[in-house]
């Protein structure tokens, strides 16, 4: 496969490089109707106990999140999944999808997976039907976000290394979205956060692909305080 | 070897100088059963460095088995395995009789696996000490609970990245504590600490420890956690603590971050005694080789 391609190279005549680009576009933009903008993974909570505070800080927040902390857990069961389809392995991708259902630091990371993804498989199902995407994710309602995304990939013959860097840049966008109106921060800086935090996606995404399953785990304790204390934080815009 | 040893009081540890020679493995192996409606011990394999002892339990304690590490602590290449099985309407409290020291490593890994299950109606309750991570020590831990339906268990575990009162840190190494807890043989909850290399940079990041050395985490299986929740959140706050709970995926879950280890311990403590008491009708007050 040519570096960069979008296209898995036995994907097929009907999806060209363009195709996949543009439904990853389409279905990892903000308007995709998942609520992604209601959610903050603790970040509210944080911003509410005064860990963060600049550009600098919300930057450090996030890429602890995408290296350490639940996006990468979604990160290296995104390519265990897309690989299980790739593969035509059901077993193994039932085994990932019920992993990734179990690995969840918090209830309301769990309840941002689980309400993402069951939002995902509604979308996906009534706006972009396929027969191959029906056959993987039959009897699966409300499975982990990224693994439902990773599987919609793989179906449409879109390469998990793109998939993945598209997955992770939202998941990234969403948080700095949500620290700009929380911290607030400028529209400005929070380009500038993501424009660092996309330098350090190649990384993850790199990592993520090699990355035993036997070695999966997470970093970022902080993280998952703030996620905790959020479930009784007085006043709140997130659900997360 | 029953001399009490904790990362707080220097005087009584062990050199690091001087660890215990490697390739150990150990294994404790308890099953616990109901008789004539009392709980007895229906089962005990120990193999050095472990042994079970089975002091006198306190009055309303379960049947109460100390586990002790002879050999002080584990160096790389060393193994400890846990099999603790309460069954089915059986009760019992083990509890460590010190804490685990994980000297550091010229490169294997040590290894500790604690297997515990729980039938129906049965209680467990698994009680650690202090796990104190020399610099560059490499530990894996896999707990691996289940829980029947009916039954209910309190585990927990705490970690030190250093000899903090010494002023030492973990900065380098790997420590991966996985935790997998099943009801009735289905997963339902997954989670590991995974920190491999720069343990220094993990412990200083915001979104890491944010300069915090002492975790703790622990799990409550019940069949009806919302209660137990409401308990938790209720325990005073302790300042230089950081503590947090949750209910996910039907387990309840809290943790504790500190940079000061005996103030997380207090505060761990105190939960601890209010959930036994709660879901385990134990008393609050804690075993004695907790206190000593």
């Amino acid at each position: 496969m040519p570096p960069g391609s979008i296209t898995m190279p036995d994907a097929g005549a009907t999806t060209t490089d363009n195709d996949g680009l543009l439904r990853l576009m389409s279905w990892l933009s903000p308007a995709f109707p998942i609520g992604s903008f209601s959610y903050s993974h603790g970040l509210e909570q944080a911003v509410e106990a005064g860990l963060l505070t600049d550009l600098d800080s919300v930057t450090g927040w996030v890429a602890g999140i995408l290296r350490h902390g639940g996006a990468w857990i979604d990160a290296v069961l995104f390519c265990q999944a897309h690989r299980a389809v790739r593969e035509n392995a059901p077993n193994r991708l039932a085994e990932i999808f019920d992993l990734a259902e179990a690995w969840r630091g918090t209830a309301e990371t769990a309840l941002e997976s689980r309400s993402q993804g069951k939002a995902f498989v509604k979308a996906l199902s009534a706006c972009w039907p396929s027969e191959e995407w029906d056959r993987w994710m039959a009897g699966r309602e409300a499975p982990a976000y990224a693994v439902a995304v990773a599987v919609a990939a793989a179906a449409a013959g879109i390469a998990e290394e793109a998939a993945l860097a598209a997955f992770l840049h939202a998941v990234a966008a969403n948080l700095v979205s949500a620290a700009v109106r929380l911290v607030p921060l400028g529209q400005t800086d929070g380009q500038k956060a993501v424009r660092a935090l996309v330098r350090i996606l190649p990384e993850v995404v790199a990592a993520a692909a090699v990355h035993p399953l036997a070695d999966l785990g997470t970093a970022t304790p902080m993280v998952d305080w703030a996620s905790m204390r959020h479930e009784t934080q007085y006043t709140r815009l997130f659900r997360s | 070897m029953f001399a009490a040893i904790s990362p707080f009081d220097g005087t009584q540890e062990l050199d690091a100088s001087s660890p215990p020679p490697p390739g150990m493995h150990g294994i404790a192996e308890v099953r616990l059963t109901t008789r004539d409606g009392k709980t007895d011990l229906a089962d005990l394999r120990q193999v050095s460095p472990l042994r079970v002892l089975f002091p006198t339990a306190a009055s309303g304690d379960p049947l109460t088995a100390a586990l002790v590490t002879t050999s002080g602590g584990l160096v790389g290449g060393d193994s400890l395995a846990f099999d603790l099985r309460v069954e089915d309407g059986a009760s019992g409290l083990f509890v460590a009789q010190a804490a685990e020291k994980i000297y550091r490593s010229s490169g294997a890994d040590g290894r500790i696996d604690v297997r515990l299950s729980v039938g129906r109606d049965g209680w467990l309750e698994y009680l650690p000490q202090e796990t104190i991570l020399f610099d560059n020590a490499r530990l894996r831990r896999c707990t691996d609970v289940d829980v029947a339906q009916g039954g209910r268990l309190l585990a927990g575990e705490m970690l030190v990245f250093g000899r903090t009162a010494r002023g030492e840190r973990m900065n380098h190494g790997l420590i991966r504590d996985a935790w997998t807890i099943r009801r009735n043989g289905r997963m339902v909850w997954s989670d590991a600490l995974h920190l491999d290399g720069d343990i220094a940079g993990r412990l200083d990041d915001g979104a890491g420890f944010d300069g915090c050395h002492a975790m703790a985490t622990l799990a409550l299986v019940v069949d009806d956690p919302p209660p137990f929740l409401t308990i938790l959140r209720a325990c005073p706050d302790h300042s230089q603590v950081r503590f947090g709970a949750t209910i996910v995926n039907g387990i309840l879950i809290a943790r504790w971050l500190s940079a000061d280890a005996q103030t997380l311990r207090r505060s761990f403590g105190y939960a601890w005694g209010e959930l036994r008491a709660a879901a385990g009708s134990c008393p609050k007050t804690l075993p004695r080789l907790w206190h000593i």
